[in-house]
Formats: C-alpha cells, sequence, structure tokens
C-alpha cells in the first residue's frame, strides 16, 4: 500500500490516507512526494523491474547500451534463458512497475513478444495502479505486435522517435522514416492509454528551427510523456569517434542551451510540464518507473547488461550475449560488476538523484525517511552556496533546481555527491 | 688516541652531476676494506629517497677510512659535498674542512658547467687538486681530448690528470698513492685553543643534533664544555666519533680529524653550518673565517587547500625543518588563500625537495603560489626594505628605487647552441658578458641575468634547446635597480594577491596580455562572466574575459547509468579540492601557477 506524504502550499502536512492514494502522483495544486512504503528500506523487496531485449535492426551511432544487431536468430534462446534467470531469482510477487527496454523490445517477434509477455506475468503480478512500459521504435512496430502488447498487460509504450529531421535521423543513423512515427502513433494511441515519445535534440547540423520543428510535430500527435534528450557523445560509440575525427562537431553551447529552454517553454505551454532533467509530462502521465530510479528505491533488473539495485547492492549483469546465455544456462547467474556504497555515499547518492526532479526535488522528510540522515548536516552548507547562486531554491520543505540551476545541474551535483 | 696528523688527508671529491662521484666514494671504500664487496651497492653514501630518484646527493656525509701506503697506514677522510648549484655555500663550507679535492670529470660527457663552477672553488679554497677521468671503461671515453678540455678550461698539466673507474676499481691505487702524496697533511695547531669547523649536521631522533665537524687546532673530547661561536651558545659533548662509515664513537678528535659531536643539541636550526665550535673554558679568539648565514633566494607561498589544515600545515613545516634547517617559513595571509605560510629556499630544486616531502610525509593538499625573489626597495622617505612577497610591494608613488638580485651565469654548451641561448637571455634582460671556447665545438657563454628570470624554467629550457647537451652554474653578485613595478591581477574586479608579479616595465604590457589569456584557460568557467585584468596601480593593461557556463547537465540517468554518472561526478568533485574560492569565482592550484609560465612560447 504506497503512502503518499503531501505537503500543502503552506507547508502544512496533510493525511496521506484522506488523499488519492490510487495513484501514487497525487494530482492538484498541492506539491506531492511518493513514497512506497513497503521498499523504503533496504533489504526490502523491490517493487520495480528492469528488462532488457538486446536486438536491433542496427545499432545507432549514439547508443551505448548493449544492443546488438544481426544476432535475432539467438532471441528464442535469449527469451529461455531470460525466463530461467528471473524465476531462479526471485518467486512470483507483486510489483509496481514494470519497464522493458533495449536494444528494440519490438524487433521481436508478435510470437516472441506474446512469450515474452508470458514470462513476466508469470513472474511478476501487477499492483492495481501500476505500470508497464515496453519501448517500442517506430520501424519495427506493428500493428499485430501492437496488440500483442495490449493484450498482454501493457499499459504504456514509449516510442524512441529522436527527430522527424531526415538529416538528423541520419547523422544518429536510425532506420526509421519520419512518417513511420506517425503511423506508429496512430496504431498505439487508441489502444494506450499512456504513451511517449523520445526526441533528442543537440544532433550534429541541426538548427533551432528544426527542432522546434519537432517539437510542434511531436506535441501534434498529441502525447502525455515526452523524453527530450540533449545529445550525449558516449566515449566508445560510431558518433563519439566521428566527433574526436572531425566528421561531427558538437553544436555550440548556446545554440543547445536556447534548444533546451525552448522545449521547456513550448512543452509547457502545451500543458506538459518538465518533472526531470529531460523529461515532461501532463500531470497524472509522469513515468512511475522512472520516478523509482531518481528516488533511489531498489529495483530488479534481468537480461544482458542490466542493471539492479537489490538489498543496497548495485550490480550489472554481463553486456556479452554468449557470455550470459552460457552462463544462465549453466544453472549460474550472470553478474558482472557490483558495488555496495556505505550508508552516507548512498545518502549523497540520494540526494543527487532526488535532485534531477524539478517539481520534488529533496523532500527533507522523505530524504531522512530513506537514508536516515539529515539532508542540512550532510549537504547544507553545499546548497547554501548554490542557493546564494540562485541555483537552488529552498522552502524550507524541499530543495529544487530552479530554472537556471536545470542547466547547471551537474555544477551543483558534483557538490554534493 | 688522536690520530698523527701527518698521516692524515682530508679531501673531497668535486665533480658535475653524474660523472660519477658516489661510485666512486664507494670504490674507495672498497679498496681500503671500510665496506665488503656485498656492501659495495650504488651510490652508497646517498641514503635519502628523494635523493635516489634524482641520482644527487644534497646533504654531505663525511667517511674515514685507513689506507697503508709504504707501510705507513694513512686515515683518509672523505668529505662528500652537495652536487647541486643550489648549495653553494654547504658545498663552500665542505671544502674547507679540506686540504685537498679529487676533479672529477667523466671522461664520456667532457668539462661541464659545475666541474668548471666546483673546480674554481676548490682552487679558490687552495685545495690542491687532484684531477681524474672517470669512466675509463666505457667505450665512448674520449681520455686525450677531455684532458685537453681540462687544459682549455681550468690551465690543469694533461699529464696530472689521472684514469680510473669508479666502476671496475681500475686506477684506484694509483689514485690512492697520489691522494697521500699530492694532498698536504693537515697544518693546524695541536696546543692552541680548539677551533672546530661545522660542515654538516643531521638530526637523529635518539642523539638530537649530530654535528659533522673538522678540528682545524687544538683536540675535541667527550666531556668538554664546548662553544659555538657564532651562534653563542654552549654545550657539553656527550659523544664524539668517526663514521667508517658507520659511525663508531670515541673519546677524542685530534688536530686535522674529521667525525661527529654529539652534545644535547635539541634543534637543528640551532647549529649553522660554517660555525666554529671552541673550547667554553679557553676559547679560541677568532673563529674560523667564511661564516655565513644560510641565503634563501627563492620564496613562495604555501597554502593548505582547505582552511581547517592550517595546522597541520605548520606541524608537517616544523617536522620538516628537524631535518632540513636551510629553508625558513612564517605564517602569511592572504585575501585570496586564507592562513598559509611564506616559504625561503636555496633555489629552485630545494623547492621542489621541500614541497614533495611535506605532500608525501604530510599527506596535505597545496596551493602553492608562484615562487618569486627577494627584492630592495628604498622608499621615498630613504628607508631601504627587503620583500620576498610581491603583494607586500608598495604602490609606485612610494617607491624611490627598485632593485632586484642578479646572478652571473656560466653556460657550457655546444657552439651551434650560442646564438639560441644568447637569444634566450637577451628576452630575459641579460647583460652579455663573454663567450670563450673550450674546444672548437663547445664553449662556455657567461651572461648577467636577473635571478627572477632563471628561477623558474631556465635549466629546462636550456635543456631542451641544447638537446640536454648544455649545463649551467650561477652565483648571486648583489642587488642592482631595474624599471621595475608590481603587476596585479584582478578577477573579477577584486584584486587576488596571490597572483600578483613583479617585472619590468617594458615587458609589462606583453606578460599582462599574456598572463589573463592564460589565467582565461585556467579559470573555469562560471555561471556568470568572469573578467580577468592585469593592472599597474590602477591602470589596466590586459582584459580577457570567461564566458559563463550555460549548459552542464547530464542528460541521461537512469538504472543502469547511475554507478557510472555518480563517479563521474565524484571527479569532478576531487578536481575542486584544490580549488580557492576568491571571492565568488574558484580558481585552481594550476591558475596560481600559470603566471610563471609567461615568458615565450
Amino acid at each position: 500500500m504506497p503512502v503518499v506524504v503531501a505537503h500543502a502550499d503552506d507547508g502544512r502536512r496533510i493525511d496521506s490516507q484522506s488523499q488519492n492514494s490510487r495513484n501514487p502522483f497525487y494530482r492538484g495544486r498541492r506539491l506531492i512526494t511518493i513514497i512506497t512504503s513497503d521498499d523504503v528500506k533496504l533489504g526490502d523487496h523491490p517493487k520495480h523491474v528492469y528488462i532488457h531485449i538486446p536486438f536491433c535492426y542496427h545499432k545507432c551511432g549514439y547508443c551505448d547500451f548493449a544492443s546488438l544487431a544481426g544476432v535475432d536468430h539467438l532471441a528464442d534462446r535469449y527469451l529461455t534463458a531470460l525466463d530461467r534467470e528471473i524465476s531462479t531469482s526471485v518467486e512470483r510477487r507483486s510489483v509496481s512497475t514494470i519497464f522493458v527496454g533495449g536494444g528494440t523490445p519490438t524487433r521481436l517477434s508478435a510470437i516472441q513478444l506474446e512469450r515474452l509477455l508470458d514470462v513476466i506475468r508469470r513472474a511478476f503480478d501487477l499492483a492495481s495502479g501500476g505500470e508497464f512500459t515496453v519501448e517500442a521504435n517506430p520501424g519495427t512496430l506493428d500493428r499485430e505486435k501492437v496488440e500483442v502488447l495490449a493484450a498482454g498487460g501493457v499499459n504504456r509504450i514509449s516510442l524512441g522517435a529522436q527527430s522527424f529531421q531526415k538529416s538528423s535521423l541520419k547523422v544518429l543513423e536510425r532506420d526509421h522514416e519520419p512518417d513511420e512515427v506517425i503511423r506508429a502513433v496512430e496504431w498505439i494511441a487508441p489502444r494506450f492509454p499512456r504513451w511517449s515519445i523520445d526526441l533528442i535534440f543537440g544532433v550534429p547540423g541541426s538548427t533551432l528551427s528544426m527542432w522546434t520543428d519537432d517539437l510542434d510535430r511531436t506535441l501534434a500527435l498529441g502525447p502525455s510523456h515526452l523524453s527530450c534528450y540533449g545529445l550525449v557523445y558516449e566515449k566508445g560509440t560510431p558518433l563519439w569517434k566521428s566527433r574526436r575525427e572531425g566528421l561531427v562537431s558538437e553544436l555550440n553551447e548556446d545554440l543547445e542551451r536556447a534548444m533546451y529552454e525552448t522545449t521547456i517553454d513550448r512543452l509547457a505551454e502545451a500543458g506538459l510540464e518538465m518533472y526531470e532533467i529531460s523529461n515532461y509530462a501532463r500531470q497524472g502521465h509522469e513515468s512511475l518507473h522512472n520516478l523509482a530510479y531518481w528516488a533511489n528505491a531498489s529495483y530488479y533488473g534481468f537480461g544482458v547488461g542490466a542493471a539492479r539495485y537489490v538489498n543496497g547492492v548495485r550490480s550489472v549483469n554481463t553486456r556479452d550475449i554468449m557470455a550470459y546465455l552460457n552462463r544462465i544456462e549453466a544453472g549460474g547467474d550472470a553478474t558482472g560488476p557490483s558495488e555496495t556504497l556505505d550508508a552516507e555515499s548512498r545518502a549523497r547518492e540520494t540526494a543527487v538523484l532526488m535532485l534531477r526532479r524539478i517539481k520534488l526535488g529533496i523532500d527533507r522528510a522523505e530524504f531522512a525517511l530513506r537514508t536516515g540522515f539529515d539532508l542540512d548536516r550532510l549537504v547544507g552548507s553545499k546548497f547554501e552556496k548554490h542557493r546564494r547562486n540562485r541555483l537552488v531554491d529552498d522552502d524550507g520543505l524541499r530543495v529544487r533546481l530552479t530554472r537556471e540551476g536545470i542547466f547547471l545541474a551537474d555544477t551543483v551535483l558534483a557538490d554534493i555527491v | 688516541m688522536a690520530y698523527d696528523p701527518k698521516l692524515i688527508r682530508n679531501f673531497s671529491i668535486v665533480a658535475h652531476i653524474d660523472h660519477g662521484k658516489s661510485t666512486l666514494a664507494d670504490q674507495l671504500l672498497l679498496q681500503s676494506g671500510a665496506i665488503t664487496q656485498r656492501e659495495f651497492r650504488e651510490q652508497m653514501l646517498d641514503d635519502m629517497d628523494l635523493e635516489r630518484e634524482r641520482g644527487i646527493t644534497i646533504k654531505a656525509r663525511a667517511v674515514s677510512i685507513h689506507y697503508t701506503l709504504d707501510n705507513k697506514t694513512y686515515e683518509l677522510n672523505l668529505i662528500d659535498t652537495p652536487g647541486h648549484v643550489d648549495f653553494h655555500y654547504e658545498v663552500s663550507r665542505s671544502l674547507a674542512a679540506c686540504e685537498g679535492a679529487i676533479l672529477l670529470v667523466d671522461a664520456t660527457q667532457g668539462v661541464q658547467a659545475q666541474t668548471v663552477a666546483n673546480a674554481y672553488l676548490a682552487i679558490g679554497s687552495d685545495l690542491a687538486i687532484v684531477p681524474a677521468l672517470n669512466k675509463i671503461d666505457v667505450q665512448t671515453a674520449r681520455p686525450d681530448e677531455i684532458r685537453e678540455e681540462i687544459q682549455a678550461t681550468l690551465g690543469i698539466d694533461p699529464a696530472e690528470v689521472l684514469s680510473v673507474s669508479g666502476k671496475t676499481g681500475q686506477g684506484v691505487p694509483e689514485l690512492f698513492r697520489a691522494l697521500i702524496e699530492r694532498i698536504p697533511p693537515p697544518k693546524g695547531k695541536s696546543d692552541a685553543p680548539l677551533r672546530a669547523l661545522i660542515f654538516d649536521s643531521k638530526f637523529d631522533d635518539y642523539q638530537g643534533v649530530v654535528t659533522y665537524i673538522r678540528v682545524v687546532d687544538g683536540s675535541i673530547r667527550v666531556g668538554q664544555k664546548i662553544r659555538l661561536m657564532a651562534q653563542g651558545s654552549e654545550h657539553e659533548v656527550t659523544a664524539l666519533g668517526r663514521f667508517r662509515p658507520r659511525e663508531v664513537a670515541c673519546d677524542d678528535l685530534g688536530m686535522g680529524e674529521v667525525g661527529y659531536v654529539v652534545a644535547n643539541i635539541k634543534k637543528l636550526s640551532d647549529v649553522k653550518i660554517g660555525d666554529t665550535i671552541t673550547d667554553a673554558a679557553k676559547p679560541a679568539t677568532e673563529p674560523l673565517p667564511g661564516y655565513a648565514e644560510p641565503a634563501q633566494v627563492v620564496f613562495c607561498g604555501l597554502f593548505p587547500a582547505s582552511h581547517n589544515q592550517f595546522e597541520d600545515l605548520r606541524t608537517a613545516l616544523q617536522k620538516l625543518s628537524l631535518n632540513d634547517s636551510s629553508f625558513t617559513y612564517e605564517p602569511e595571509t592572504s585575501d585570496a588563500l586564507g592562513f598559509g605560510f611564506r616559504c625561503g629556499f636555496l633555489g629552485m630544486l630545494h623547492m621542489e625537495i621541500v614541497q614533495q616531502r611535506l605532500e608525501r610525509e604530510s599527506n596535505l593538499s597545496l596551493v602553492q603560489t608562484a615562487p618569486n625573489v627577494t627584492y630592495e626597495i628604498v622608499t621615498v622617505k630613504g628607508e631601504t626594505l627587503h620583500i620576498s612577497n610581491p603583494t607586500r610591494i608598495p604602490d609606485p608613488g612610494f617607491i624611490e628605487e627598485f632593485r632586484e638580485p642578479i646572478a652571473k651565469v656560466d653556460f657550457i654548451l655546444p657552439a651551434e647552441s650560442i646564438g639560441a641561448i644568447m637569444q634566450l637571455c637577451e628576452d630575459r634582460r641579460g647583460t652579455y658578458l663573454k663567450t670563450e671556447y673550450i674546444t672548437p665545438t663547445r664553449a662556455i657563454l657567461s651572461y648577467e641575468l636577473p635571478l627572477a628570470e632563471m628561477i623558474y624554467d631556465l635549466y629546462d629550457k636550456l635543456k631542451s634547446m641544447t638537446r640536454g647537451y648544455g649545463t649551467m652554474d650561477y652565483e648571486l653578485l648583489g642587488y642592482r635597480v631595474g624599471d621595475l613595478c608590481r603587476l596585479d591581477i584582478l578577477v573579477a574586479g577584486s584584486k587576488v594577491d596571490a597572483l600578483s608579479v613583479v617585472v619590468h616595465r617594458a615587458q609589462a604590457d606583453r606578460r599582462g596580455r599574456k598572463l589573463v589569456k592564460k589565467l582565461r584557460q585556467e579559470i573555469d568557467r562560471h555561471q556568470f562572466e568572469v573578467a580577468i585584468q592585469a593592472a599597474i596601480g590602477s591602470r589596466v593593461i590586459a582584459r580577457e574575459t570567461i564566458s559563463a557556463l550555460r549548459k552542464n547537465v547530464t542528460a541521461k540517468c537512469y538504472g543502469g547509468d547511475i554507478t557510472r554518472k555518480r563517479k563521474l561526478l565524484e571527479k569532478q568533485k576531487e578536481g575542486k579540492k584544490r580549488m580557492k574560492q576568491v571571492g565568488n569565482v574558484e580558481i585552481s592550484q594550476d591558475a596560481f601557477l600559470s603566471i610563471l609560465d609567461s615568458g615565450e612560447e
């Protein structure tokens, strides 16, 4: 049963049970923090599940996830391994969010997708009001797969559009056409209560008007949720190499900032409010799964390269698909590097994650409950400096990034980490 | 029992760095039986890690060996000298304790700057010179050519020059014979009141200060009350001994002998190198000549990176000064850097060593300001001030005369590099003195240079411009009037005292422009524009602007990203540790040092 800690605008604490606690992200004029009461403490069972599907038609130039092109023949074997990994590591239990990401989950055939959903349904019981998201790619989605997903209990789709500009799609090495996004939305919108679109800004060669056009065309489709990422040149990716070789160049910082500002303003006008550094939603349509990450809640992770955070231990599965398959098939697990932080580092990490939440920020009560640390004693003096510099706001109950603070978030975070 | 003075020989080895002095010293110990073959190891006389890494002898040491020649057993005292130009004074005191010196020249490299400088020092101290070529066993040795070089530079007869190998021991018996035959025995008065020269000291955790002495007149014995003449303090001798090479205690040391004294002295700074020890009850009338206070020529500010480590830094400096009394430190307050210390050093190498020791032994993060020299200023009121901190230099209106220290610098270098080094010296306000050719391809180039122009990187520049073949040596000449002024740096409108430098007026504009450009690269961007200005008095001569940081944010942070993103942030945080907050601008250690680097490209 989720507990909602709410503060009225005047700072008065509101009794959680009297509010609508069915949807944990309480709507209204009040600011609200969700706390899922049963995974607050270390050692509680995670209430969130991530499942990774690595297959892709083609690996995009900017992608540094565990994703693979040309190994589709391993898909059935992979699903068997995934089933085995899940069933041997957890008993069937109730969870509040499930997220299937990739790679490209929709690269699986309709039959394979059906099998995947079956595996998930057998292992986990989605709590009432829970969220079940699958990432989809416009180029690999079809009407049949949409039906399979909807029938299989999925209630949210995250569609990777990235851009409507042919030139940008080419730089990003995306394999779909702009029109395919529109077609995909036509299938998705009637079947799912909530769906989201991913966009990337700051693509080499793009201009502010191209980006505004992307936003307009996206808004015209009527999404209730958007993720807009400033392009990152992840080390080792083909895009990173191209930049190093001078084949593409980064946009200048002022232009990137203008694109970012435009995003925030345009989407707010359209009723999609920024609630995290790269995420915007109509109220009540925020991604619950991702909010769990930013609350530093624990989560399961299954599949090749998947990360998990269980009992205070962060670990990640091997990124090598053959190693993953062989190890699971041999009855072992696929865990690679892991890390256990001491209590203070964990508290600092929690502060770093929570501050990414634009509307929630770091709620002192929630922070103390989750970490056992007093926020002010831990990092108070740092916030004081940034408050003077107007990078953070502090209303006594919570600390949040200001508008300027959003653009310079890492400057603040590097002080409190 | 004191040794018969007629059978004593006291000598040093003078050489350029890396010409094999320590190896030869070990070979002398080995062939006299002072150490066994097993103990014969490289660089035996150098026992500090830092020195070993640099391959140079920093602190003087002494060792007594016995050698029998023609049925007589001699006591040979080898006094080791520091091999670096920063330790000139210490070298001179070690030489003053000797009657002779081996002038050691690498048979493959030939005469170098410190060969000449140290040879002149030895000749100037009236020492008998025993010249020897080392590394004679090496294939690339050029003995005949080098003998000619020695003749050309020092006027030494080639026939007198011996050939040895520290490594194989070849020629060492001949060297022993030459030491005994060419170096005179000590010529003091055995029955005169005690006079002993202090040429080194070290701190020992159990005994306190151990003082290295050469008895010049009279004798010293355990239980005697002694007086340090310059210091004016009195102590009782609790132990005496010789180094063979380990300490071997004895009851007395006679005229001409070399050994150590322990006299219940607690602090290294209470014993001054060059001071004279005499008998407290029956003192000598005159001290031995040549005593001087060690002269610190390079200064810099040392500040703890975090404010609350000031006391830790003080403790660390105190601890270090137990082992090295030649650096000074006094508390300093900087508007920009807070509380710290202004430290004085014998030279750049000395500064580097002290700083490394501090960081290594005390685990402190330090912010160091750019090194500078001491200036002599005559004010309009007629006062003479010595100022070793640019911040303290008065405003131009109060200065009648601005004087700076000048050094005579000798470069020994390949003839084809002369042009480049002359250009370098001209750029640094040098005055040309002369060029002398040692051979048709090697020359000695002499310049007078302001000390401030050479303390930072002249040696490195010389090395790179001569591809490693150039060497240099310098001596201080004194103060000279210069057209100097203080150049201030303003960051975001406020003066940062720790960034002030003294420059020559004719170069002020160029230096100022370079400096602000450099600082623009070194100071991180902030959320606001930061102006960097260079000014003389109230006149701004250069300006650069650091544009505001507009975007610094990690776009993605989901479950799989958390660990990596946190580590990236932690790295940024680590980088901020050596930052100093000046007003609302953070300035890195690199920025404080960048002001050194504003000379030629």
